[in-house]
């Protein structure tokens, strides 16, 4: 991995060329994992379908105005998947929910990633009273039940996607931060970054140039983990009610079918779609999480 | 605001924290049904009571009629304790109650009543005039007993007992309300041992004592409401010897409930879905009730919310202050379409102020006065106001940004937020933009006057007073941190003026013909644009429900009626017997989600394993 580059001659062109030999030996290890694949493979799939759904649904699917079907429609040929209670196309809402959903996930995950790293490189690199303060506020979030934390959040927020974004990403940081400390107190022990202290490397280049890289692979595997739970908790805060009603979204759809009584009138296609959607894509960013984990593993990456 | 859970004023503080409360609950009830959706306690009918029991949703605030607001507590106190007067439930009008006659003298400030002498407390004492005395007495000078009702007594000078049969209230100013005084009369040698009014909430010891159809005898809040038979009552005892409300913070729950027969009688909040009461029709041995309500749902402008003192306050948007925006926006929802998609039929297309349900108010505007769905107009309405397009196609402001009102929604109201989408569609097509602002507390932004447009609505009573006094200028608050009982902030001198003569006209039609005129003038203004009166829609076992009244008695309602007919007159089925071909979808459609979640997980673990086992080598 990256360490400290002080060659003379190219140490650009050096870096690029080792950093391109390890993507390829990081795709040829993450290959050998059969799960990741399947999970790839779906995802990328979901990714096309949420990408070019204007292409073939169109922003007007979600339009209640010109709905083309009766409300509550079983599944027929015309509407693979039935209708809404406003008789709108469910595959065609089911298609237009996963931008939101996977939009949600990564941006929920992103930020709580994030947050984690920040708190856990910086606690990791200055330890002293910061880290001991910073740790307490971790080890707070840590035994917070994640979902009332969010829901209390996104109660007091007004109904957006952004508001749906923070709630997840404020509240699910801090095994990241746990993770990523661990990670930043192993890295800095090693002999070069007391070289590059005696050099005269300040806070502000160890944290960057050395420790960040090294910490990289586990925040990686981390973010692919997080957007899963993310996806579910978005799922979940739009199913309560949390979200904002004026977007479509698997968790949204699943809360019109409740509010609508779907579930006592038995109208299946109502609910199963959108929660298979949601358990599909989850499963897919675990597989692909647990993948990249075992591929980037620091404890197994020594043995590289 | 939203409504639909109160009989009456007081309102959204109370309300709204009823609906975060529900909402709270619906989370944990929510997750537990599809995995529970048959909840235990069978219909106790073994030891041969005949128990009536009914599924709702909504808490109870307090059981002191002092201090109750909501619907469900009303209605219990409607149970427990006789009032003055009652309505007819075929027609509405007031008949005997406590009361059995009643007159005002010819000046119209003083009104004698008559009191039965044949109804008797439930702990053996008389119910006299004293009673009623000291309860009208007790709201006019202890602050914390006019809590609820206070409003009633505002008007009242002196009330006296002469004699155990004669009560005398003597008026400051006439009072047309005066035969529809809804205010349980309670036992004075209970109730003067109470200290704090605004504190005691009638819930610790039981019996509790009444002259209502039916003694409360059991409370646990969320949990049930139990009452039993009063078989002293002076028209005559119930014919069923128990009624417990029971809570289902879910109403997927209280359907299914139904459907197994642990339930009787399934109300809904506010009433079931177009969804559940179409499966319903089709279940054996259950009669689903679709009959006019009592409701008004409509969109309410922010008319510049102002105080009593003149000060101005909130950020209501200044365009609609223009009566042409109004009537545009109001003239581009379609409201066949709203009754069509929305309620499914469930409702009828609004009108004036008061549903049609109530005959002798009801008013309609003339086709020239009415603001007919037509989006071309509306536009041009908009255009001759000043609001043009930009070249973005929006509408533009005199501050020349593009317009955009924030439309407040219950979040607890899935017909807010459905309405909400048509609207922005609508309102789009015009060029105007539409943030719907759901939100479990809609109190805070709707006393502070910050908002533009907001859904509302009220449950209307026989005597309209009522529902016409939240919009006078008197209704206003005193200052703007004051909470006045004002709906929305309008305050219109011609609509004053109409609702003092409406209060003093004694003749029903004269007086009726004055509620029309205001009804005429309130949507004139365009400030109060009533969409749609939703339907009541509920449903009950006929294998343990016989027959039941509803009210009005052709095609009524029978939760939350204005009187105690439907509990008082349901007659139990002979068959006691449950009927258990309980097919409850949700179920199956839990299991197989279940499945299919399982199944995922499944394979998941076994490439998990083999993933694993290929890194251990």
């Amino acid at each position: 991995m990256t360490t400290s580059t002080g060659t003379g001659t190219g140490p650009r062109a050096l870096a690029r060329q080792r950093r391109r030999a390890s993507v390829a030996r990081f795709w040829r290890q993450y290959r050998a994992e059969r799960a990741g694949l399947y999970g790839l493979a779906v995802l990328a799939l979901c990714a096309l379908l949420a990408l070019f759904a204007p292409l073939f649904v169109g922003s007007d699917v979600s339009s209640v105005t010109d709905a083309p079907g009766r409300p509550m429609q079983s599944p027929s040929a015309e509407f693979p998947l039935g209708t809404d209670q406003f008789g709108r196309d469910l595959l065609g809402l089911v298609i237009w929910g996963s931008r939101v959903s996977l939009l949600v996930g990564l941006l929920a995950a992103v930020l709580s990633v994030a947050i984690g790293t920040l708190i856990g490189v910086t606690a990791g690199h200055f330890k002293g009273w910061y880290a001991t303060v910073m740790m307490r506020v971790t080890d707070w979030f840590l035994v917070m039940p994640t979902l009332v934390l969010a829901i209390a959040l996104a109660t007091v927020m007004s109904r957006s996607l952004t508001t749906t974004v923070i709630a997840i990403g404020v509240t699910t940081w801090p095994t990241t931060a746990r993770l990523v400390r661990a990670q930043t107190l192993a890295v800095e022990t090693r002999p070069y970054i007391e070289r590059a202290k005696a050099l005269g490397g300040g806070h502000w280049h160890i944290m960057s140039r050395h420790v960040l890289p090294n910490v990289m692979p586990l925040v990686l595997a981390q973010t692919t983990l997080i957007i899963s739970s993310a996806i579910l908790a978005e799922a979940t805060l739009a199913f309560l009610g949390l979200g904002d009603p004026t977007v479509v979204s698997w968790g949204g759809l699943l809360q019109d079918a409740r509010e609508a009584g779907a579930v006592s009138a038995g109208d299946w296609w109502y609910l199963v779609p959108p929660g298979i959607a949601i358990a599909v894509v989850a499963l897919a960013f675990t597989l692909c999480g647990r993948a990249v984990e075992a591929v980037l593993n620091p404890r197994l990456g020594v043995s590289r | 605001m939203g409504t639909n859970d109160q009989t009456r004023s007081l309102p959204r503080g109370l309300r709204l924290v009823a609906a975060a409360g529900a909402a709270a609950l619906t989370l944990t009830a929510g997750l537990a049904t599809p995995l529970d959706p048959a909840p235990r306690q069978a219909r106790a009918a073994d030891d041969g009571k005949k128990v009536l029991t009914v599924a709702v949703a909504q808490s109870v605030d307090s059981l002191s009629p002092f201090l109750a607001v909501r619907l469900l507590s009303t209605s219990i106190h409607r149970l427990m304790y006789e009032y003055l007067t009652n309505y007819d439930p075929k027609d509405n009008h007031a008949i005997p109650g406590l009361a059995t006659k009643w007159e005002s003298s010819p000046d119209k400030l003083t009104w004698t009543y008559t009191i039965r002498s044949n109804s008797k407390w439930s702990d053996g004492e008389q119910a006299t005039a004293e009673d009623a005395a000291w309860t009208f007495n007790k709201m006019m000078t202890d602050s914390g007993a006019a809590t609820a009702n206070g409003s009633y007594v505002g008007n009242f000078r002196k009330v006296t007992a002469p004699s155990p049969t004669r009560l005398v209230i003597e008026l400051k100013k006439p009072q047309a309300t005066m035969t529809a005084l809804d205010v349980p009369i309670v036992p004075k040698h209970v109730w003067e041992k109470v200290s704090d009014f605004s504190e005691f909430n009638n819930d610790k010891s039981f019996p509790v004592v009444g002259n209502g159809p039916f003694v409360l005898t059991g409370y646990k809040p969320d949990s049930y409401v139990r009452l039993k038979a009063n078989e002293s009552f002076w028209r005559g005892a119930p014919k069923f010897d128990e009624l417990v409300f029971r809570y289902y913070k879910d109403q997927d729950a209280a359907v299914s409930a139904l459907r197994k027969g642990e339930v009787s009688f399934v109300a809904g909040s506010p009433s079931l879905t177009p969804a559940q009461a179409e499966s319903l029709e089709g279940a054996e041995n259950v009669k689903v009730n679709d009959a006019p309500g009592r409701r008004f749902y409509a969109l309410a402008t922010n008319p510049g919310a102002k105080a009593k003192n003149g000060e101005k306050f909130g950020d209501g948007h200044p365009s609609l202050l223009d009566r042409r925006v109004r009537h545009a926006l109001f003239m581009a929802v379609d409201r066949e379409a709203i009754i069509d998609k929305v309620f499914r039929g469930h409702a009828v297309e609004g009108e004036g102020y008061i549903p049609p349900r109530f005959s002798q108010y009801f008013w309609k505007p003339s086709t020239s006065q009415k603001l007919a769905y037509d989006p071309a107009k509306a536009a041009e309405l908009l255009d001759r106001a000043g609001y043009r397009k930009n070249g973005d196609g929006k509408r533009v402001g005199k501050d020349g940004k593009p317009i955009t009102y924030r439309v407040l929604c219950h979040a607890t109201d899935p017909n807010d937020k459905a309405v909400g989408k048509y609207l922005q569609e609508w309102w789009g097509d015009l060029g105007i933009g539409v943030r719907l602002e759901c939100l479990d507390n809609v109190t805070d932004p709707w006393l502070a006057g910050k908002y533009d447009l907001a859904f509302d609505g009220w449950s209307v009573n026989p005597d309209p007073d009522f529902v016409l006094s939240i919009h006078t200028c008197g209704a206003l608050p005193a200052t703007p941190k004051d909470t006045g009982a004002t709906d929305n902030f309008i305050c219109d001198k011609q609509y004053d003026e109409l609702y003092a003569r409406q209060l003093a006209e004694y003749d029903p039609a004269k007086r009726a013909d004055i509620v029309k005129r205001m009804e005429s003038r309130l949507y004139d203004l365009g400030y109060m644009n009533v969409m749609a009166y939703p339907n009541a829609v509920e449903a009950y076992r006929t294998d343990q429900i016989k027959s039941i009244t509803t009210m009005p008695a052709k095609a009524g309602n029978i939760y939350g009626q204005d009187g105690y007919w439907s509990w008082w007159s349901a007659v139990p089925a002979d068959a006691g017997g449950s009927s258990d071909n309980a097919s409850s979808t949700g179920v199956v459609v839990g299991i197989v989600a279940g499945v299919v979640i399982l199944g995922g997980l499944g394979v998941f673990a076994a490439m998990r394993r083999r993933a694993t086992a290929e890194d251990r080598e």
